[in-house]
């Protein structure tokens, strides 16, 4: 017989015994390993109405501001606070998604650097030039030199109010509050406005390489998680992460003035990359194609147990949940008095970042810290 | 034997393969500088990661320029085959001493023309139609050994059948692994995307991957066959090329394969190069007979037979380490282990010292990107980076640092675990080829060579 035919015959046989005894089920649907649909739900039912929360809280934020600066008081103090603290809330829910427009305007850098550089900001007050886009200026703006401005200038709301009011250099105090809140709404705007450019070429790019939108999307997801969930509200401040002779730096929590929302914060924050995993909707609370469900299409598991890799996430989610339900409000002071309950929920949080950054990237082959190269 | 190294054939097809090694390398040195990796790889890093017994190779900064522009130039050289062996030397010397400057840009076919390269100083490939065979009429020849051109061939198909071996394991055969992972990434591709949403595809481009290797060469070799292997090997490598970033390989083989090609498609193509460049006639009517004189041969031929028995020998140097060489990757480079593992892995380094000082180590702060990848999944390198965090920390102030490692693995769809033991410090241990004691035990077993 002629050899090559002889080679070609035992070819297709080969292949037609493969994909014919095979265990699996061809004729599965496969629609959920398809990817365009996970980025569509992501934009228009997770990221856009996210921020179109998260503005709204803006717009009754900068209002408030603006009502406390025209005529300081108790009522316009607390109205203010409480609009601060609203809109902070809801940053959480959207920090995470650094990339495309917010990556653009690097949005976290101007809304949430912490801890606040209390002596730049007073240079600020003086100096109305001060350039704010330049990275030493980062801790001098967002959320964190907001909270130092309304809860941590003065004792007492009465000392606060004056800071802003009788004091000599109140006009130039009222111009930095109106300035910051201001500009943070600008930065929201242009990022928004930028969505509705990009939200195309995102549902377009569907690959997993460098530049695709699954793969910006997961590295910032995993980057959140570990260095802004993890170190940034639990890591540094515990001094789990540095340390000179077991020192903790309690100074270093997020909102720090206003004390009686860290929790609630990094709660909030958590709650929020759960929810992104799951794909649960913003407005409609209904899980959508998400990085759930498309682990599951790709039957990531443990092959000893054959436990689904998404159930192992979603188990270490809820075993830092256990251990962020066992900390007080307060985290200035759970880090003062009992730490051992942050660096629990860190080592928690360690567990969770290994499984994201390794078990779940991996599994879905996507390169985490893109670096365009060849391989082999 | 003796009668086989009397044997002649003609110079074409090893002149030709010396023409195309030389442009593709050209080529490839191009599309490094305009991607700007020389910089990103060479220059912006701080540490590297230089192989064990090569520390002496440092990095150039800005000079590193200088060494790819002499690596080009010599590339282009041998193409012409003008002053050959000064340039193939220099070819081989300048495009090695890139590639063992750091391990995390270590790549099976960097290695590979590393070898040819060093293969190709001692053939007469500038023989015939090259600069120097223009020069000097004598150097012009009409025959030279046969195995001056098996040799190659040899080398080649040893790749081949190697790689071809590595894929004979449980991960690959029975799992589909790694490609079950890689293949539904490429789903979004046009018209053959869908299939990658089945596992069958997975199983199905594993065992043509493996047969594919381990028949090439044969069918290579093989009068009847060749020309419908040469279209298999140009399927496989586009194939390879469209799935994966593997950069240059694909072409580098296939243009490899055709010195497999009859002597008489050479000096066709060679009479066709001629006449499309308007070369001077006589540059391809040769009358000398290229052989070497008794004491060259006797050295070449220890040579060769050194340079082939190393060959065979290093892709089984890992038996002689204990533990699954995909978790320890204790002689995994240079064994024509291609694509065979999805790896990733994840290292977080502490540095403390007696004095109660303690910091968790940003590797952003050391490592670019690409070296933090590999970094984290390669034991050999998990100690080095040790290393340099032990000294940067001693400058800073601490006094004899510990450097414990919490790191995690994972390999071809397991679940990650521990790959070095976290309580190790590594700051005290050795590096060295013995067995690195400090790599906890996979617990699994992926059986095959």
């Amino acid at each position: 017989m002629n050899p090559i035919i002889n080679k070609t015959r035992i070819f297709f046989v080969l292949i037609a015994i493969l994909s014919g005894c095979n265990g699996d089920d061809p004729a599965r649907d496969t629609g959920s390993k398809d990817r365009t649909p996970m980025l569509i739900h992501w934009v228009d039912n997770i990221i856009v109405p996210g921020y179109n929360n998260f503005q709204t809280k803006m717009e009754v934020m900068v209002l408030k501001g603006d009502e406390f600066t025209e005529s300081p008081n108790q009522q316009s103090l607390t109205a203010f606070r409480q609009a601060w603290v609203d809109a902070y809330v809801e940053w959480q829910k959207v920090e995470m998604f650094e990339f495309g427009p917010a990556d653009k305007y690097t949005l976290r850098n101007f809304f949430n650097i912490y801890p606040a550089n209390v002596q730049a900001i007073h240079q600020n007050i003086v100096d109305p030039n001060a350039d704010l886009d330049v990275a030493a200026a980062y801790s001098t703006q967002g959320f964190p030199a907001l909270d130092y401005l309304i809860n941590g200038v003065a004792e007492t709301d009465e000392g606060i109010i004056a800071f802003y009011s009788t004091a000599s250099e109140s006009g130039s105090r009222i111009q930095y509050l109106k300035q910051l809140t201001s500009r943070m709404e600008t930065l929201l705007n242009n990022v928004v406005l930028e969505w509705s450019n990009y939200r195309e070429s995102f549902i377009g790019k569907t690959g997993l390489d460098l530049n695709s939108s699954t793969g910006i999307v997961v590295n910032a997801y995993v980057l959140y998680y570990e260095r802004y969930i993890r170190s940034g509200k639990f890591g540094i401040p515990s001094g789990a992460l540095t340390t000179t002779g077991g020192t903790q730096y309690p100074d270093k929590v997020e909102a720090f003035y206003k004390k009686d929302i860290s929790l609630t914060l990094a709660r909030t924050a958590h709650q929020a990359a759960i929810d992104f995993f799951n794909g649960e909707g913003v407005t409609t609370t209904e899980e959508g194609p998400s990085l759930k469900s498309y682990l599951d299409a790709l039957e990531a598991k443990d092959g000893t147990t054959g436990t689904l890799l998404s159930q192992i996430i979603n188990d270490q989610f809820a075993a830092v949940n256990n251990k962020l339900s066992q900390l007080s409000e307060n985290l200035h002071e759970q880090v003062s008095t009992n730490n051992n309950g942050v660096k629990d929920v860190f080592a928690e949080m360690q567990k969770a970042t290994r499984i994201l950054k390794v078990d779940m990237t991996s599994a879905m082959s996507i390169t985490i810290t893109y670096t365009d190269n060849d391989g082999d | 034997m003796k009668a086989y190294l009397q044997k002649t054939t003609s110079p074409a097809p090893l002149a030709l393969f010396r023409m195309a090694l030389g442009m593709m390398l050209f080529l490839s040195i191009v599309r490094f500088w305009t991607k700007g990796w020389i910089h990103e790889l060479y220059i912006e890093p701080n540490y590297h990661f230089p192989f064990y017994g090569f520390q002496f190779v440092r990095p150039l900064g800005e000079f590193t320029y200088v060494i790819f522009i002499i690596c080009a130039v010599a590339a282009l050289m041998v193409a012409l085959g003008w002053f050959y062996r000064a340039s193939i030397i220099t070819l081989f010397l300048s495009f090695t001493y890139i590639e063992l400057i750091d391990k995390s840009t270590y790549l099976n076919h960097y290695y590979f023309i590393s070898m040819i390269c060093l293969l190709m100083i001692f053939l007469p490939a500038h023989a015939y139609f090259s600069m120097d065979a223009h020069r000097n009429r004598d150097l012009n020849s009409q025959s030279i050994p046969l195995w001056c051109i098996d040799s190659v061939k040899l080398f080649v198909c040893m790749i081949y059948i190697f790689a071809g071996l590595a894929k004979i394991n449980t991960d690959w055969l029975l799992h589909a692994q790694p490609l079950r992972i890689w293949l539904p990434a490429k789903n979004d591709m046009p018209f053959i995307g869908f299939l990658f949403n089945y596992t069958s595809t997975a199983y199905v481009f594993s065992w043509a991957g493996c047969i594919y290797d381990l028949t090439i060469p044969f069918l290579l070799l093989n009068n009847n066959t060749r020309w419908w292997a040469f279209g298999v090997v140009v399927v496989f490598h586009l194939l390879t090329a469209m799935l994966f970033p593997i950069g240059m390989f694909p072409y580098i083989m296939i243009v490899t394969a055709s010195i497999f090609f009859p002597v008489a498609f050479h000096e066709k193509m060679s009479a066709r190069i001629a006449l499309w460049l308007h070369l001077p006639k006589r540059l391809l009517q040769a009358t000398n007979h290229y052989t070497f004189n008794q004491t060259t041969f006797k050295f070449l031929a220890i040579g060769f037979f050194i340079f082939f028995t190393v060959q065979v020998a290093l892709p089984f140097r890992y038996l002689f380490y204990p533990g699954e060489l995909f978790w320890t990757e204790q002689g995994y480079r240079f064994s024509w282990r291609v694509m065979l593992m999805e790896k990733s892995g994840y290292a977080q380094f502490t540095v403390t010292d007696h004095t109660g000082k303690k910091i968790t180590v940003d590797n952003n702060e050391f490592l670019t990107p690409l070296q933090q990848k590999m970094m984290a999944t390669q034991p050999d390198m998990i100690l080095q980076y040790a290393h340099m965090l032990r000294d940067y920390y001693e400058k800073l102030g601490y006094r004899n640092p510990s450097v414990f490692v919490d790191s995690y693995v994972a390999v071809n769809g397991r679940l990650g675990k521990a790959l070095v033991d976290p309580k190790t410090d590594l700051a005290k241990k050795d590096d060295s080829l013995l067995h690195k004691s400090w790599i906890l035990p996979f617990n699994e077993k992926i059986a095959g060579f």
